[in-house]
């Protein structure tokens, strides 16, 4: 073994007491005093670095790291809980708010729709409109006011107490589904039509109230 | 809540990360003093070993999935987040260390066990101590992390590989480098005091 060769490999296994080349590093060393003063120094390198070693080993980091990083957690942590009942506050609220606007839509729409009716009864609505109700298109004149109706055909007649008059708007054409003969020429004249209504809905009776006649 | 005191890191950590501040302080116990010693010992300065055990923690609290268990222990992790922040240090403060250990109060800080030496001989120990600390922190971050985790820390070879993400064989031939330049600075920090002492 050379000095380049103890110095690359040698010196490490040497130090270590291991390596391949131990004996033959051991066998140079004797016969080297260059290298024997490296190894003099490498052994006092590997002291210090004990000793330095030994010197640090018990360093720890001081409690107050601890305490910060606690508290840091727990600020951390808090904030995220806070965070998440927000968020979950923030889409209660939106839920609520959302159904409250579509339930007012919804009674607004309702209500305005009625009103529209009132204000605006089809020309057309027949028999068949006023058949759904008196709150789709016509005006509810009394509970029940069974006199002068004439009845339509096919209708069965139900107990007074039961029946409604609906004063509706409708063509002179229209009269020819009750029953009624109409004259041509005033079939698109709108005239109006009190409508005997049972508690099913349906027209029972009609009348003609006298500014018709 | 109870910690089983063999507790794997990994499930400290996944309970950590749900909030439980008993089994993040198991955690933080368990590895703080060995990123400590690195951070001290890469550093030479407390204050900054104390700011990267901090930096080191709070990462694992702030971001706990960052951390892979398939990928290796936990304290090779924390040996990774540190190093970086210890590089940012050194690249900071490239030429500012201080030489001896300072507590709290800023009096110097000795760790050493109670022996029977004789006052001389703690004092030549401790010059000699100071000296290896000096050259240990001239050498360039790459040897010196080297130098602190095999021979400071004592880790094996594969070891100090896993911590610094390279083969063995690099670690080998830096340890022999390191080493070398080691020995190189002792001689200049030895020859210094003697010339010193020849002028006056």
């Amino acid at each position: 073994m050379n000095c380049e060769e103890f110095a690359n490999s040698g010196l490490d296994g040497i130090v270590h007491g291991v390596g391949q080349n131990f004996d033959a590093a051991r066998e140079h060393l004797r016969t080297c005093p260059h290298c024997a003063s490296l190894y003099e120094s490498w052994q006092g390198l590997t002291e210090g670095l004990r000793e330095l070693g030994q010197a640090t080993a018990g360093a720890s980091a001081p409690p107050r790291v601890e305490m910060r990083l606690r508290q840091e957690f727990r600020t951390i942590h808090k904030t995220g809980k806070n965070r998440e009942r927000a968020i979950l506050a923030g889409w209660l609220l939106a839920a609520a708010t959302l159904i409250l606007v579509a339930g007012s839509m919804f009674f607004w729409r309702q209500q305005h729709g009625f009103d529209t009716a009132k204000r605006n009864p089809a020309p057309n609505s027949a028999v068949q409109t006023v058949a759904n109700g008196p709150e789709l298109g016509g005006t509810l004149i009394a509970e029940s006011d069974g006199e002068q109706f004439a009845l339509i055909p096919g209708a069965i007649p139900a107990l007074q107490d039961e029946t409604s008059v609906v004063r509706v708007q409708m063509q002179r054409g229209s009269l020819g589904a009750l029953g009624l003969t109409v004259n041509e020429e005033h079939a698109n004249d709108l005239v109006q039509v009190d409508l005997l209504v049972g508690a099913d809905g349906q027209p029972q009776g009609y009348r003609l109230p006298e500014s018709n006649n | 809540m109870h910690i089983e005191a063999q507790e794997r890191d990994d499930v400290l950590l996944r309970r950590s990360a749900k909030g439980d501040e008993e089994a993040f302080t198991q955690l933080y116990r368990r590895n703080q003093a060995q990123i400590y010693r690195f951070a001290l010992r890469m550093t030479g300065q407390p204050w900054a070993a104390e700011e990267i055990v901090q930096d080191v923690f709070m990462t694992l609290v702030r971001e706990p999935k960052k951390y892979d268990p398939a990928r290796g222990p936990l304290g090779a992790f924390l040996y990774g987040i540190a190093r970086n922040r210890v590089m940012k240090h050194l690249e900071r403060q490239p030429r500012e260390f201080s030489l001896e250990l300072k507590d709290d109060e800023g009096e110097t800080k000795i760790l050493e066990a109670v022996d029977d030496r004789t006052p001389a001989q703690w004092a030549e120990l401790r010059e000699r101590r100071e000296r290896v600390r000096s050259a240990v922190l001239s050498l360039p971050p790459e040897f010196r992390e080297t130098v602190v985790l095999c021979e400071l820390e004592e880790m094996s070879y594969e070891e100090a590989a896993r911590a610094l993400e390279c083969p063995v064989g690099t670690v080998r031939s830096r340890l022999h480098r390191g080493r070398a330049l080691l020995l190189a600075k002792l001689e200049m920090l030895r020859e210094s005091p003697r010339r010193a002492n020849a002028g006056r």
